[in-house]
């Protein structure tokens, strides 16, 4: 059944392509090992046209959700417990789904080109289709449960493409081989990796998983709509002190996905995989997946509190992790030298300022800005942090190092990639009114002023802060690698005759569009903002009941085409742009002052430069809480518990007792027939005498 | 009558007439024709029968179980459901014999016997009448006593076939003797106007009934495996070609069930008597002695027999709450489906590697994983199916069943009914886990041997059957819920 809004036009798609949209994928996954035996080269296209027909299809339902309509459609499950199964094609869905089936295409044919000559391309282009489906089925499921399948799904898939080259050669690894934090080595395999990511990403997928069932229990549903029309579960849950808990734990599942604190530690690792997939999985997608799950239950629990529940704590451990993790994650990136790691780091910072946009909302009267603001920012982010990932695994080809010490001087070689990097990069430091970084950016700090709420002053400078170290990291990293002298290694390469080239076609054309789109969608940012802005207005109050508390203020004393910006907040972007990449520039362009002399200067910067390195120590403890002491007691039990008690005395006795037991059965097989006819005629008069009892 | 264009009646035409002629074209053609030839067609009849019948189901001609008419045969779901169900088996194993029949001789009898089998189990379930079910029963029967022993030379064989045939035969004669208490006691022998007919029976003649319902469950608990009338089975299940060990395991038990569920649960409702009790013992005590046996087992077939006594007792579980709940027959049903394709594929699987290995011991599967991937695929998912392990259709079978031993409405006991078949399916999981461990995580590289194609689509079908309904097993419940009201109204009503 598909439920049209009031309205009552009808709209182009029809529900068969929500449903496409994430089972397409899956069937080239399914396809793809078989046309490998046939042609390698096919499965490329084979990838490339899957991604391409299911994004077509969420584009088809592009112009339905502008509308703000949405598609709801069911079909039955497992009918004996009343699940069912179905897709929601809201606004928020059909946008994130685009953003997912646009990038992930482009991602496919930039692989073309990145994995070419890999033996194991078939396992690879089955686990990214694998993915794409997974986070298909993320975004359009309409209930908890199949939404949980695809968050596994993805789980799985990124454990198999962080681990993909799991012979484990040296130049896969991260970090710097034989270094030492707090005693423990910060070199990491592939397989090291994924296992890491997996293990982590399952701490938050337990709480996740025990909210939904405690919302289950009250609820008797999954599902997003149900769950809003009935809101008796919510009483009951309040009553007993759960309801807030349950939605934090439900959070929870979105900290360890999207790598915010204190489950940050595996975005590091998760570099080993190839840039391919850190473009996708790592960047655009997968751990935007957290702040999707935000969005959707945001409006949820913004309603309840709205209709009188307390949810004030919920949205406020939002706010207050994805802050500190903008801020955490952002000093980190300024002193790493791997640029893959700078990049992961961004991520992580960014991501952070998506859910404390999208905390806030909660916080303030009028969700619908923070909520606009921190949506506006996942798009914008995966399509400048895609291209940076991409363009990073050009140079990572060309280079043949991680290292960004190892490189230098690079913009003569380089043009295209030169180019598309500072476009991109200017995206992400949120260069003022011509990249759509920008005016994501802006909203999220507006939205954050004008919440009207307690902590909005902490917030807003935690915000204004981070987008300083932003720009400063941005620069420093496109200054490393362009500019300067060449390296030494790049001397020692040139030596042997491999030139510094350009990227192959097929892979500068994705992220070049990529580039071009940050520039292009900025110029017409504001109204883009405005737009998107006014779609969640009518989504939000058709849907959720939510309403705006007041028009956003007309007359600011701007000129025109700034109309609706927030002055304090549009001062503070500018400003924080300006010194960011003012420093940057200082240090690592115009080369006036020499960081390496700048840290070790006096004790004080050493210091702190030295504990941003380590890590905060956080990956350090977390090895030694999690890591080093479970191992050691789990020795501890082996050792004198398990030998002993289990092996000789369960074992052994279970082992006998079941062993005669079979004997004895077995003994009454006597292969005989007549003490088989014996036997049965016993038990029919056993029957019949059982039955007179 | 029964109209003349009836399913069941189109069923007998089809496979009754090219099984018999199967033989006739053979000796026309002076025993020339190659052996897949006679396969082959008997495959495309049966093929045209499942094709029919599911095109009723699905098309909603048949009405959802009818009650008991005076028809002889009544064509509703519950039928429907046996028939789907044993034409799978027939195929399944009409497909898994054209490697083994390769290099034997008949091949025209073998395949018009499994046909005339056929008949016999699909009319079993639409039969309404006590001596309709007992002629259905014997067509089934004689076939699989000659097939069993269909390796002449194999005293093996001949051994299974023998022990078979004379508890057939003792079985067969209680059964008549069953039938004839009720006749004499009720005057009909169709089996509405002997429910009506024991409903007003003079309570003096109480104890006949009871020996009648006594003589019913030994008699057809014979041919299901149930403890204790199930001491020929893992000499025969291990002795018969393995392909008629898939027909027996899966179609002939079947039929089993199918007869139970029409007359001993409609006799004994009848009755208002409390045998719930016994077959919820009966059920326990085959669980527990099938399972137990299995694991010492080095013979793969002789362990999965034990495993079929096992899944019988399972089964049982649904029939012993069946009064109580409307999940019992529901679980019974849905575990009779997956059941058969489960040990059915198995089964045929078993028969690939015995025609290209010619090795039955478990030892000595080692890395069969690398040598025939397909068939040890095929064979995992069954075992991991009967297992019970989910996304598998055999989660969702046992989990209706021992879900249905504990919905509200059912007696104390039945919790116990509950434990012990998810203890056993604990247990059972240590077996064939042997026979996993066996095949994939021992032996050393193997070289690849061509699997036979036949068996290759068997395996092929059985995979995407299990894991499809497992994944959305909603279809098939719903279908099973249909064919319940036959029972399950008169069942509810008068207890």
């Amino acid at each position: 059944m598909v439920e049209a809004n009031a309205v009552g036009f009808a709209f182009e798609a029809s529900a068969v392509n929500a449903w496409l949209v994430w089972i397409l994928p899956f069937v080239a996954a399914l396809i793809v090992p078989a046309v490998g035996k046939f042609s390698m080269r096919a499965t490329g296209w084979v990838a490339i046209g899957f991604a391409a027909a299911s994004a077509l299809c969420a584009a088809t339902m592009f112009s339905g959700a502008l509308e703000a309509k949405e598609i709801h459609d069911q079909v039955n499950w497992i009918s004996t417990i009343g699940i069912k199964a179905g897709v929601l094609a809201d606004p928020l869905a059909v946008i994130m789904a685009n953003v997912v089936g646009w990038i992930s295409f482009l991602i496919m044919v930039y692989s073309t080109g990145y994995m070419k000559g890999d033996k194991d391309i078939v396992r690879f282009w089955f686990w990214m289709m694998f993915f794409i489906g997974s986070m298909q089925l993320i975004v359009l499921s309409d209930n908890l449960l199949m939404m949980f399948f695809g968050w596994e799904g993805v789980g799985l898939a990124s454990y198999a493409l962080i681990g993909f080259w799991y012979r484990d050669k040296d130049k896969d690894h991260v970090g710097v081989k034989g270094r030492t934090v707090l005693g423990l080595t910060e070199y990491y395999s592939p397989t090291h990796s994924g296992m890491k990511a997996f293990i982590m990403t399952k701490v938050g997928d337990i709480m996740m998983l025990a909210g939904m069932f405690l919302i289950f229990a009250f609820a008797g549903t999954f599902g997003f709509r149900e769950l809003l029309h009935d809101t008796a579960w919510a009483s009951s849950m309040q009553a007993q002190g759960l309801l807030v808990p349950a939605a934090v734990l439900l959070f929870g599942g979105a900290i360890g996905k999207s790598a915010q604190f204190p489950l940050n530690e595996w975005l590091l690792e998760a570099m080993t995989g190839p840039t391919a997939v850190s473009a996708l999985i790592h960047a655009a997608t997968m751990v935007k997946a957290g702040v999707f799950l935000v969005a959707r239950l945001g409006p949820l629990f913004f309603a309840l509190g709205a209709a009188g529940f307390l949810v004030d704590d919920f949205f406020m451990v939002i706010a207050w992790v994805g802050a500190i993790t903008a801020l955490l994650l952002a000093t980190q990136g300024m002193v790493n030298s791997e640029i893959k790691k700078v990049l992961a780091y961004s991520t992580g910072s960014q991501i952070g300022y998506m859910m404390m946009a999208l905390g806030v909302a909660g916080l303030s009267h009028q969700f619908v800005d923070g909520y606009t603001a921190g949506f506006f920012h996942l798009t914008s982010h995966a399509m400048f942090k895609a291209s940076l990932f991409m363009a990073a695994g050009s140079l990572l080809h060309t280079v043949g190092s991680r290292f960004m010490t190892d490189m230098g001087g690079l913009r003569k070689h380089m043009r295209k990639t030169y180019a598309f990097m500072w476009a991109a990069g200017l995206g992400l430091m949120g260069a003022p009114f011509i990249t759509t970084g920008f005016w994501s950016k802006d909203a999220i700090f507006g939205a954050v002023y004008e919440s009207g709420n307690v902590w909005a002053l902490p917030l807003f400078a935690i915000a204004v802060l981070t987008a300083v170290i932003t720009a400063f990291y941005t620069t420093r990293m496109i200054g490393m690698v362009f500019f300067g002298d060449k390296s030494k290694h790049i001397e020692h390469m040139e030596k042997e005759g491999h030139h510094m080239h350009e990227a192959p076609l097929s892979m500068w054309v994705p992220y070049g569009i990529l580039a071009a789109l940050t520039i292009g969608i900025g110029v017409v940012g504001l109204t883009a903002e405005h737009g998107i802005h006014e779609l969640f207005t009518e989504y939000l109050g058709h849907t959720f009941g939510i309403e705006a508390a007041h028009e956003t203020a007309e007359d600011n004393g701007l000129p025109p085409f700034l109309a609706g910006i927030n002055p304090v907040a549009l001062i503070a972007s500018i400003s924080a742009f300006s010194i960011g990449i003012g420093l940057g520039y200082v240090f690592y362009i115009g080369r006036f002052v020499d960081p390496v002399k700048f840290v070790n200067s006096n004790i004080f910067f050493y210091a702190l430069h030295k504990v941003m390195l380590n890590r905060w120590y956080l990956n350090a403890i977390v090895y030694w809480c999690f890591v080093v002491a479970p191992l050691w007691i789990a020795r501890g039990v082996w050792r004198y518990f398990e030998r002993t008690v289990i092996d000789t005395g369960m074992n052994i006795g279970l082992e006998k007792a079941v062993g005669w037991g079979a004997k004895v059965v077995q003994q009454t097989q006597t292969g005989i027939t007549q003490s088989y006819l014996y036997v049965f005629g016993a038990g029919i008069l056993f029957v019949v005498l059982f039955l007179f009892i | 009558m029964i109209e003349i264009t009836s399913t069941p009646i189109i069923l007998i035409a089809i496979l009754g007439t090219i099984g018999m002629a199967l033989p006739v074209i053979s000796v026309l053609r002076k025993e020339k024709g190659s052996n897949s030839f006679y396969g082959i067609i008997a495959f495309a009849a049966l093929i045209v029968s499942i094709g029919y019948v599911a095109y009723e189901i699905v098309t909603n001609q048949i009405p959802p179980a009818a009650v008991f008419s005076g028809d002889v045969l009544s064509n509703d779901s519950f039928s429907g459901l046996f028939a789907i169900a044993m034409l799978i088996v027939a195929i399944l194993t009409t497909a898994g014999s054209f490697n083994f029949m390769r290099g034997q001789s008949h091949p025209p009898v073998y395949y018009s016997l499994i046909l005339l089998s056929t008949i016999g189990m699909v009319l079993v379930a639409y039969s309404t009448d006590l001596v309709m079910l007992f002629v259905a029963w014997e067509l089934m029967s004689i076939p699989t006593y000659v097939l069993a022993g269909f390796l002449k030379k194999n005293p093996s064989s001949n051994e299974a076939a023998l022990k078979y045939f004379l508890f057939g035969a003792v079985s067969s004669a209680i059964i008549i003797y069953g039938i004839s208490i009720v006749y004499g006691l009720t005057g009909t022998t169709n089996i509405g106007g002997v429910m009506t007919g024991l409903a007003q029976l003079d309570p003096s003649m109480m104890p006949l009934a009871l020996l009648a319902v006594g003589m019913f469950i030994a008699g057809f608990g014979f041919k299901m495996g149930l403890v204790p009338f199930h001491m020929w089975l893992p000499d025969t299940y291990e002795g018969a070609p393995p392909t008629i060990t898939a027909l027996l395991a899966a179609g002939t038990k079947k039929a089993g069930f199918a007869a139970a569920l029409r007359v001993i649960i409609m006799g004994t409702i009848a009755l208002n008597l409390d045998w719930t009790l016994a077959l919820g013992v009966i059920a326990v005590m085959t669980m527990t002695v099938g399972n137990i046996a299995a694991i010492m087992q080095k013979n793969i077939s002789r362990m999965l027999a034990y495993s079929s006594i096992g899944h019988a007792g399972y089964i049982l579980i649904g029939l012993a709450v069946a009064p109580y709940t409307e999940l019992g027959i529901q679980g019974t049903l849905f575990h009779v489906l997956n059941h058969s394709v489960m040990k059915g594929a198995a089964f045929i699987a078993i028969a690939g590697i015995v025609t290209t290995l010619g090795v039955t011991n478990i030892d000595k599967l080692k890395g069969l994983g690398r040598k025939m991937p397909i068939i040890s695929i095929g064979l995992v998912v069954s075992l991991l199916a009967l297992a019970g392990v989910p996304p598998t259709a055999g989660f969702w079978s046992k989990l209706i069943l021992f879900g249905a031993a504990l919905d509200t409405g059912v007696p104390s006991w039945a919790a116990w009914l509950a434990i012990a078949g998810v203890l056993n399916s604990a247990l059972s999981v240590a077996y064939y886990g042997w026979i996993i461990r066996k095949m994939y995580f021992e032996g050393e590289t193997e070289k690849r041997i061509a699997e036979p194609k036949a068996i290759v689509g068997v395996m092929v079908f059985a995979v995407i059957f299990l894991v499809a309904i497992g994944v959305y097993p909603d279809p098939i419940i719903e279908f099973t819920q249909n064919a319940v009201p036959v029972l399950g109204t008169s069942l509810i009503i008068s207890k």
